[in-house]
């Protein structure tokens, strides 16, 4: 078990030294179950497999423990990988893919025998031990694939998508196995996903990347309720956040955020900070979840500046939810989370309120976060 | 193991089943298709009746117009004849066999070494030229042999090492289509798996002997069959690098047989025998590897 740290470390590809991971400095803590998560293409696999020994890294340096590993050949780098595609060795049982690791590294017979044995246990796969890996399920699989990965007691486990071949109800279980098996063993993992559902419900702390940069590392409720610009904002949370653009007008309230159709009262904190930064009469861009968004009657009746008025598009019934899609006059619809007593008609007027607390304003240009 | 009998004939019973459900499927046109086929196959194999039949038939059946498929008066005389007749030269024809099949287990194994060896690094590992070296690979495919025989022979001759085994085997150790469709194999081979055994610790060796080689087993197969067809029929070395008789191989032997003599009609017994001595290993080569071989041909889309 170790710490991996990354040091400015940069990846560049082909003829043109494209940037595919451009300046990354992270410290993964000893024992803590880190997910990188971003669209495909946005380096977070490159990361992961510089830091297993599978790319060259174009800059910069990438520790385990106190050593840098930059010139280690993968075998020497003590870390074990679990792949999407599972890649166990076809021609192998499933018994000899676990063990194939603990044979090269000529350990006695019983040793091998006993890991096998107890890591078979714990994943629950004993009666297949003797199968082909075209034999087994999906499932079944990779948890083989975890086998191999955790009987050679590595420093750290990196997990490249493990789940994405999986059908749904399967991912979900498996996610939970992974993760109870990561408290049983407290090792140092990184978990590449572009779920984010599968990065908010694992990581312990969260890494949002998109073009080789970083956008943010924090836990996932920091992530949710406080995203660091528009691109995380729209990238976590299902169904997305919101964004309205419009301008910012001191009102005889307060400070209003102004949009031709309708204009919402901002809260003082958010106003104080606001004016401090010079962005009276700018554009910025509210941003509201579809939780904050509410059809209860006394909240409507409550604050008459922070309600939006408009016409149903139509309506998603989810089961314990209901989500509603408001066309107001703009771009795209405004969705809004109900509760399923609700139930409105499509092409129906109505009024939502907007919890102005919780509301997020991000700069025009930049795209970062302007409030607290 | 037990075997569980009742289990078995279950079994016997649902094969049959199932065979019957797909005989009731089978249509007006797929059975013109089958019919067609089957006699198709049918004439294909007569050479080979053809053969088995004029080893084992006397002289006055062997000159016999129109010739018979079927053999009346079955005799091993052409043996017989073949082995005797070498007796009166100086090479009796135990060594040219003795010859071929030294050759061919050195040339075989030889051409399935070197090019696996040749294929993995084309396959799996990106180099600077890596596809231009391919490419001069394939290209080799195009020439005839005897438009290569006189280098080939300066090369032997410089080597020194003519009238010696090497001299049979190492024109032919270079082997392009076994090149060409092992490295089509181990392409798709995922790259993955190879990621996986190294960070399990595997070195290259071990991950070409025991990850890489045993996929592409069915390649193997094949090309152990190319490099045995070429071994084993091959009498060009022993035409061009051999002048001592007694290094010499069968099929060379095969060819004086018959076409040096003017009008072909003597030892036409002795020759039909050595023709199915000649054919019989490539059938039994054949038998063995035919089912990966067939999965080769499907794999790579080569007929």
């Amino acid at each position: 078990m170790a710490k991996i740290l990354f040091n400015h470390v940069y990846k560049r590809y082909g003829k043109y030294k494209e940037v595919a991971v451009n300046d990354f400095n992270l410290q993964v803590e000893d024992g803590e179950f880190l997910v990188f998560v971003g669209p495909s293409g946005c380096g977070k696999s490159t990361t992961l497999r510089m830091l297993a020994g599978l790319e060259d890294i174009s800059g910069g340096e990438i520790y385990i423990g106190d050593t840098v590993v930059n010139d280690f050949s993968p075998k020497d780098r003590d870390i074990s990988m679990v792949f999407q595609n599972y890649a166990l060795y076809p021609n192998l049982s499933v018994y000899e893919n676990i063990a194939f690791g603990l044979r090269l590294r000529k350990l006695p017979k019983h040793e091998i025998d006993l890991s096998v044995k107890r890591a078979a246990r714990v994943l629950e796969i004993e009666n297949f031990l003797e199968r082909k890996p075209r034999e087994l399920s999906g499932g079944q699989r990779q948890r083989v694939a975890l086998g191999r990965a955790i009987v050679r007691k590595p420093q750290a486990f990196l997990y490249d998508e493990p789940l994405s071949n999986l059908d749904a109800r399967l991912r979900v279980q498996m996610r939970s196995e992974i993760i109870s098996l990561h408290k049983k063993m407290g090792v140092t993992s990184i978990y590449v996903t572009h779920d984010q559902v599968e990065a908010m419900t694992m990581g312990d702390r969260v890494v949002v990347m998109n073009k080789g940069v970083i956008l943010q590392v924090d836990t996932p409720e920091r992530l949710y309720n406080r995203p660091n610009n528009i691109f995380v904002a729209n990238f976590i949370g299902n169904p997305p956040m919101n964004f309205i653009p419009g301008k910012l007008q001191e009102g005889s309230g307060g400070l209003e955020f102004h949009t031709n159709r309708f204009a919402l009262l901002l809260t003082k904190q958010h106003a104080g900070q606001l004016r401090k930064q010079n962005l009276i009469d700018k554009t910025v861009i509210l941003g509201i979840r579809p939780e904050h968004i509410s059809f209860e009657e006394n909240e409507i009746g409550g604050n008459p500046q922070s309600l939006i008025s408009g016409v149903l598009e139509f309506g998603e019934f989810v089961g314990s939810d209901r989500y509603y899609h408001l066309k107001i006059g703009m771009e795209s619809l405004l969705i809004a989370r109900a509760h399923p007593k609700y139930h409105f008609n499509d092409g129906m007027k109505v009024t939502a309120a907007i919890d102005m607390e919780k509301a997020l304003f991000y700069h025009k240009e930049t795209e970062n976060l302007l409030t607290d | 193991m037990k075997v569980d009998m009742r289990l078995q004939g279950k079994r016997l019973v649902y094969r049959f089943e199932d065979w019957l459900a797909a005989v009731r499927r089978i249509d007006r046109t797929q059975i013109v298709i089958i019919i067609g086929l089957t006699l198709l196959s049918a004439f294909m194999l007569l050479p080979l009746v053809y053969l088995f039949n004029h080893a084992f038939k006397p002289l006055h059946e062997l000159l016999l117009f129109p010739p018979t498929f079927i053999v009346n008066e079955p005799t091993m005389q052409n043996f017989t004849d073949l082995m005797a007749l070498t007796q009166t030269t100086f090479i009796p024809v135990s060594r040219y066999i003795f010859n071929s099949v030294i050759v061919t287990v050195l040339a075989t194994a030889g051409m399935v070494f070197t090019g696996s060896l040749c294929a993995y690094p084309l396959s799996k590992h990106k180099f600077p030229g890596g596809n231009w070296f391919f490419g001069a690979i394939m290209v080799s495919l195009l020439f005839a042999t005897e438009v290569i025989s006189i280098p080939r022979y300066v090369v032997v001759q410089s080597l020194g090492i003519m009238n010696t085994y090497l001299g049979h085997v190492l024109p032919m150790i270079a082997l392009p289509v076994g090149v060409f469709l092992l490295k089509q194999f181990m392409d798709q081979v995922p790259n993955e798996l190879l990621e996986a055994a190294k960070i399990d610790g595997a070195s290259e060796v071990k991950i070409f002997l025991r990850i890489v080689l045993p996929l592409v087993t069915p390649a193997m197969a094949t090309i152990t069959i190319i490099a045995f067809q070429t071994a084993w029929g091959n009498a060009e070395t022993s035409t061009l690098f051999m002048q001592d008789d007694a290094m010499k191989t069968l099929p060379f032997y095969m060819g004086t047989l018959t076409s040096n003599l003017a009008n072909s009609v003597a030892r036409q017994g002795a020759a039909a025998a050595g023709a199915l001595i000649m054919f019989l290993p490539s059938l039994i080569i054949f038998l063995i590897y035919q089912r990966k071989f067939i999965a080769t041909m499907a794999h790579s889309g080569i007929k």
